[in-house]
Formats: C-alpha cells, structure tokens, sequence
C-alpha cells in the first residue's frame, strides 16, 4: 500500500466513520436522555436516502431534496414520539424492543410499497461532482470530502447545543437525573419530543447525504443500525463523546479491514468491539 | 467482654474518588451480643455494613472472620462463612409466599440448588427449617401468605427470617425498624432481645432508644471516623459525642 | 404431573391430541405436514427463548446465532458423503453448542439489561458474517447435506428421515420431551433459585447463591436446546443458510414469545403457531405481508401484553 492509497483509504473511513457518528449520536442521544433502545434507528436512516430520491427526482435539486427530507424526517419523529414512543417510558427493555422491531416491520413494508425493491441511486450534485487530485494518479471525489466536512460541522453544532445552550443544558441534567429535570418545572415531554425528532432527523440527514455515494436498497437500514450498535456499545451508552470517537474508529477499522483482510472484513468491527468490552465492559466513555 | 470475637475489622477504608466514606476503622464484634453502630447521616454506616458483608470491597484495611482475612472474597462466599445481612429498604421475594421466601434462603444448606431434576417442595428438612425461620420471628400464622400483602412490620420480621434461615453466626442489621411505629418496633426490639444471646449481632440504627435499649457494645462514628466505642453508659457520657450530635457545643455556649 | 396449571393441563390435552390426528386428514399433503413441522421445530427455539427471557430475565437478541450454529455444526463435525448415527450426532451438536454457549455466556452475562441485548445481537452479527462471508460454508446461499443420517439406535430403526410423516411425529415428540424438561426445571430446586435470581437478583447474593453461575448454566442449557431446534430444521429441509442466525430470527422469536405469553413455556408453542399462522395468511393476502404483521406486532406492545396465554389464564379464572 503506497502512501497515496493508504490516504485514500484514511479519507474514506474518517468519512464513513464521520457519517456513522451522525447516526449513532441520535441513538446514544435518545438512549441517554431518554432511557429508550430505538431498534427502528437505521430504518429512519432507510427512509432519509429514499426521501433524498425521491424528492431530488421530483423538484431537480438535490438541496432542495435534503431540505424537504430533513423537515419531513423531523416531523415524522415528532409523530412518532407522540403516538407511540411516549407509551414506553414506564415500560421495560422488552416491550421497547418489540415495538421497534414492528416500526421495522412497518417501515421496510412501505418502501417496498412506495418505492419498490430495486436499487436506487441520486447523483451527485453538480457543483461537488469533481475530483481532487491527491497525487498524479490518484484522485479523491469532491462529494466525500464535502460529506466528512458537513459532517464535522453538524458534529461541532451538535456539541456547542449541548454545552452552550438552555436546551443542552436540560439534555445534560435530563440524563444526569429524570427527576430533578421534572421538579425544575420542565416539562420533560416536550423535552423527550424535541430530542427524538432530532435524533430521527440526524439518522435521515445522514441517510440524505449518503444516497449520492452509497446505493439504495431495502435492508440498508438494518445493516447501518447494528454498526451504529457497535459503535454506541464501545463509546458507551449515552455519551456523545464516546459516540464520536468510536465512530471514526470503527470508520477506519472497517476501511482498512477491508482493504488488508477482505475474507473477514465485515467481522472485524465485532472483534473490536469484544476486545474493548473485556477490557473496558461498559465503554470507552460510560459515565 | 468474655465472648470471642467473631468479626474484627482492621484499617478499613473506603475511598470513593477522593471521598473518605469510611477512614480507618478498627472495631471487634463479640460472640452472642449486640453491637450498635449509630451516627448521622452520611457518617459512613452503611459503608461499613456493605464491607462487612462483602458487598463493598474496602480500598484498604482487612476483614477478619474468626482470625480469617476474607476481604477479598466474593459477597455470596460471605453468607457461606455465616455473615448474613438484612436490608434497610425490605428487600424480600414479593410475589411468593413468606414460606417460600425463607425456603429461597434455606435451600443453600440443604445443597442441590445445582439440581434440575428435584422437585421443589419434595425435601421435608428444607420446610422445616423454613418453617423454623418464620417461627423464630414469629411469622408462622402467615407461613402462606403472598409476602407482598402482609403488613410493612411483618415484611421486617419476614426480612430478618430470612437471614436466620441462612444459619448465620453473625447477623448484620441496616435499620430493621426504619419507617416503623411503636409497636411494630417493640415487636422488633423484643425479637433482637431473645436474639442477641444466640447470635452475634450489629445494628445500624436510627432509633436511639432502640439502640440503648439492645446494645451491649456502642460504636458512634462521624463523617466516615470512628469516634467512640464502649458500653452505652460510656457513650451516654461522652463529650465528643455530645458534641457530635449537637453541633458544635462549646462555641455556641 | 408436572403440569401443574390449570391453563397448561387444558393447552397439554387439546394441543397435542390434536396435533397427533391432524396428519390423518393431511395425510395426501406433504406441503402443509413440512408446513406444521417446522412450525414444531421452531416452537423448540422460541420455548428455549421464553425460559431464558421470560424466566431468568435475560432479554437476548443474539438467540438465533445458536438456532443457526445448530445447523451448521452438522456440517463441520460430519463426514460429506457417509450417513452418521442421528443420536450420536444430536448429541455431539447439543455438547458443542452448550461449550460454546459456555465461553459466549461468560462474557454476555458480566453485562445486564440494554448492553445485554446490543452485545448479544452484535455477537450473533458477527457469527452471521462469518459464516455468509465463509466461501468454506457456502457464503448467503448456505449449504446442501449429502447424506442424511441414519436414526437406528441398537440397529432399530425407529423412523425414516425423509418420510415427512415420520419426521412431523418425531419433532412433536421432542417438542413435548423440551415442554416437559423446561417444566421439571421450573418445578426443581434449581428452578426455585432462578426464580429469585430473576425477581430479585441481589437478594438471591446476599442469601449465598453465585447468581451468575446459575444464569449461566440457564444460558447454556437453552443454548443446547436452541442448537437441537436448527439440527432439526437443518435436516428437514437438507441445507442450511446464515439467514437462519440473523437477527430477524431471534427477533421474530421474541415476538412469538410475547404473542404466546412471555415466561409461560406453553405459550412459546401457542405463540409460535398462531404468529407462523398469521405470517402465512398474511402473505397470501399481499406481498407487502410485513405491513399487517408490523401493525399487529405494535398493536401487541400497546393492549395485549400478558399474551395469549396470559388471556386464556384469565378466561379460565373468570370461568371458574
């Protein structure tokens, strides 16, 4: 591996791992907050893509598309809190699994109902549809690069909300102590609402941009939820932070993984992630 | 005190982060007597009572058990040596029976809890012994009632029974009378009467009344420190102590 | 008798009756008898399930990996082209799974409640990778068996694999033979101590008991029983696939289990059927059967918590 395509490779899984973070940030935010498994999170990722393609089909723009994506995904997950999340709250780990794998159910039943099951693809807009060289001979795609940028910035928005502002502050103390967040006077529905639309309208966002690069077929959700799984798992449960750094780690492992030993690629992740579990059980970051 | 000691405590620390929950503790247990141990709030109690049963494991110190160092072992090889602890919040099996309950705590003598093939109920030593745990505290009329219906007191005493079913030497008590009324108490008071002289006993308690009444030996303790250890007279007279539980006596005089 | 519930004794006398006849008025129909047997198969999966979840409280999404392995191990372990002893083997699988179970517990039980089920479904992820990405196993389309194995046990030769009728009887007898042994485990002195492990389980220390000891050994045994269920499905249909151990699997089985009535043994049999029922009529009715199947498992969730036989329970109470 040449220094070129070994920075290739590096750019690609910052990206992949960048893109990961963004959807593991919702599950982590809503588990953390919430005290909520969210099973149905990649599915929210599935339907952010199809959104990007269907709408990119109808209106031409692919900006507009991912606006209209974006505002759709955040009231879907406002409906979705409303009717069914807020029955959860008072009930254990099992029945929360359940209803999410029937969200499943009926998500990946309306894209094959809506959009059928073939294999879709957006292209890539215009204006970020060139290359970069690197060097003579290797070049890297605009797009990606503008992928891992947005996604770095809605990662550093995301940590000056949470630091700097009243809401973040009510998300700090909402997972420090339910309770006391309730005896402010706060009303810990609203709160609930806001941070599951949001962690829903990440998933989708990342889903948005992502359907340019990646291909868009039934079961992508599923795949992209147990990865985000595994990152969550090693960055430990509800931190924002160890959500972040065991992204870009699991981004790079995977990449190179599977460049160096593509036999076993796809098991690699997992050995991590045991590795780290029997050194550190709860997580690089648990509280 | 003529009694052996049964349980000894050297040095015991217990430091969470740069919190001194529990500094250097030095105490002896006797052999059929009661030890009290009060204090106020946070004054590091329940610390001690979670080390002595093996829930804690202590940052420093050792534990001795009839000369045993047993520290390091894990919290269920504690009840095995004898060390048997009830709770201060009622911690009982609620959708069973009291009998049920104590037989949960019985089974271990009897050995077998490995057999998936023996039926439940078929060993006539295993009810016995429940039964004789109920009897001890006086529960043997609600031997059949859901442990979730009886009265709050009686969910004390099934508490206790339970920890004498499991044959201990030594009985660790985190505040049996807790959220109870006078009567209640007495109930509890009387029973720990008859029990101190089988057992050796020590009680956290809030209630010094209580606590004057049962103790042979009395242990104040104060943000973590030992303050004082003697008879109860001892304690009574003490300066410190005044001190400790009124404040800071002598600048408000 | 073991089966001491009243719900359980009437569910005992009308199901298995009734499944022993009905090959009699299908007897022509050789698609609806595979039909009901893997029904039978799968129900031994989901009951190994329920115990687990619904007695030990051990919520696992990772279930499926032993369903699967049950299968696969067939075709590590046995010679390609001889025709090995059924006993012998079923033995062997049970012994390697359980061992296996063994190593996984060890590490999946140091953990509890959510990191429970995300450790136990990436686990189970990564032995589905391994063995769709396995050119050695036959990667997504899995694995044909050459030869099936004999059944004689003492050179008596008590059923015919290949015979349909045989095979259906067969698994119905080991589906009552695992309702019975999870019903002596819940009724046994080890039974007794998971029920307080799993109602209170830092009570059950403080009284002397290794609480993770007896989790394990509940981990490993429903293991074994779940290996047992995919051996079988293996041989019903002479191949294998990694889809058998993805995560769908163990998530329909949990629904099944719910649907029947969670911790209720019997009701995995219920759930099971009536959940296998429904997937069937459903997917006559449209290719998109997910929809109704998603909505009745929501549905679920909201108003039918205590399952079919938490509502068959209270209809014989209210009878009385």
């Amino acid at each position: 591996m040449d220094f070129a395509i070994f920075l290739v490779q590096l750019l690609n899984g910052l990206q992949y791992g960048l893109l990961l973070f963004l959807i593991a940030s919702g599950l982590t935010l809503v588990f953390g907050v919430m005290g909520i498994l969210n099973l149905a999170h990649g599915s929210m990722y599935m339907v952010g893509a199809y959104l990007a393609w269907y709408f990119t089909l109808h209106t031409d723009s692919f900006l507009l598309g991912a606006l209209l994506s974006a505002v759709i995904a955040l009231a879907l997950g406002i409906v979705i809190e409303k009717t069914l999340i807020c029955r959860l709250y008072k009930r254990n780990h099992l029945d929360q699994v359940l209803l999410t794998i029937g969200m499943i159910f009926v998500f990946n039943a309306l894209q094959s109902l809506l959009w059928g099951n073939d294999s879709l693809g957006v292209d890539v807009p215009e204006l970020l549809s060139g290359s970069i060289q690197l060097t003579e001979l290797v070049a890297y795609p605009v797009y990606r690069l503008f992928v891992a940028v947005l996604c770095l910035v809605l990662a550093a928005g995301l940590y000056l909300l949470i630091n700097r502002t009243r809401l973040g502050m009510l998300i700090r103390a909402g997972e420090s102590n339910r309770e006391m967040v309730e005896c402010l006077g706060i009303d810990i529905n609203r709160l609930y609402t806001i941070v599951f639309g949001a962690g829903v309208m990440l998933a989708a966002l990342a889903g948005v941009i992502s359907a340019p690069i990646a291909s868009i077929v039934p079961g992508m959700g599923e795949h992209v939820l147990i990865t985000c799984f595994v990152v969550v798992v090693i960055g430990g449960m509800g931190s924002i932070k160890g959500a972040f750094v065991a992204a870009l780690m699991v981004g790079i492992v995977d990449t190179f993984a599977s460049v160096l030993f593509p036999a076993v690629s796809s098991m690699v992740v997992y050995i991590l992630m045991a590795v780290i579990l029997l050194i550190k059980p709860q997580g690089l970051f648990s509280n | 005190m003529s009694q052996d000691i049964v349980l000894q405590t050297e040095g015991l620390c217990k430091y969470w982060g740069g919190l001194k929950a529990l500094d250097n503790m030095n105490l002896a247990f006797h052999d059929k007597s009661l030890h009290g141990i009060v204090g106020p709030n946070g004054a590091g109690k329940s610390t001690l009572l979670n080390m002595l049963c093996g829930t804690y494991k202590p940052t420093r110190g050792r534990i001795l058990h009839h000369g045993d160092a047993i520290e390091d072992i894990r919290a269920y090889e504690f009840v095995r040596r004898g060390i048997g602890r009830g709770f201060q919040k009622t911690n009982i099996y609620p959708q069973t029976t009291c009998l049920e309950n104590c037989c949960v705590a019985a089974q271990r003598r009897t050995g077998g809890s490995f057999n998936i093939f023996a039926r439940r109920n078929r060993d006539k030593l295993l009810i016995e012994m429940a039964e004789a745990a109920l009897e001890k505290v006086g529960l043997q009329h609600r031997r059949d009632a859901i442990a979730a219906q009886i009265s709050y007191g009686e969910q004390r005493q099934l508490e206790i029974a339970m920890v004498l079913a499991t044959a201990p030497s030594v009985l660790l008590l985190d505040e049996p009378m807790a959220g109870m009324g006078h009567e209640e108490s007495r109930l509890i008071i009387d029973l720990l009467q008859t029990l101190k002289t089988d057992y050796c006993i020590v009680l956290v308690e809030h209630d010094m009344e209580a606590v004057f009444e049962l103790s042979d030996q009395l242990t104040v303790m104060v943000n973590g420190q030992h303050l004082v250890t003697g008879t109860v007279d001892d304690v009574r007279n003490d300066r410190r102590v005044k001190e400790a539980y009124l404040g800071q006596g002598d600048e408000v005089i | 008798m073991i089966f001491t519930n009243k719900t359980e004794q009437l569910f005992v006398w009308i199901f298995f009756p009734l499944a022993l006849l009905l090959p009699l008025f299908l007897e022509q129909n050789v698609f609806y008898i595979n039909k009901l047997t893997t029904v039978l198969i799968f129900a031994i999966f989901v009951m190994s399930l329920d115990y687990l979840v619904g007695r030990c409280g051990l919520i696992t999404l990772g279930h499926s990996m032993f369903y699967g392995l049950g299968g696969y191990l067939f075709f590590m372990i046995a010679p390609e082209y001889e025709a090995v002893n059924f006993w012998v083997y079923t033995f062997y699988i049970c012994v390697i799974a359980a061992v296996i179970a063994l190593l996984v517990g060890v590490i999946v039980l140091r953990t509890s409640g959510i990191y429970m089920i995300m450790i136990t479904l990436a686990i189970a992820q990564m032995c589905f990778y391994f063995f769709s990405d396995s050119i050695h196993f036959g990667g997504n389309d899995g694995l044909f068996i050459l030869m099936k194995p004999d059944t004689s046990l003492f050179g008596l030769a008590f059923f015919d694999l290949d015979n349909p009728i045989h095979f259906y009887y067969f698994c119905l007898l080991s589906l009552f033979n695992c309702l019975a042994f999870w019903k002596l485990v819940l009724a046994s002195r080890f039974g007794r101590i998971m029920d307080a492990v799993k109602n209170n389980p830092d009570r059950t220390t403080a009284l002397g008991y290794n609480v993770f000891l007896f989790r394990l050994i509940s981990y490993v045994m429903a293991s074994a029983l779940a290996s047992y269920a995919g051996y079988l499905f293996a041989l019903q249909y002479g191949y294998v696939n990694p889809s058998m151990m993805s995560w769908q699997t163990s998530g329909s089985a949990l629904v099944m289990s719910i649907l029947g009535g969670m911790g209720s043994i019997y009701g995995a049999i219920l759930g099971t059927a009536v959940y296998s029922g429904l997937h069937y009529i459903f997917e006559h009715m449209t290719e998109h059967w997910l929809l109704p199947m998603g909505l009745m498992i929501i549905a679920m969730v909201m108003v039918f918590k205590s399952g079919i036989a938490g509502f068959i329970e209270n209809w014989v109470e209210r009878r009385k």
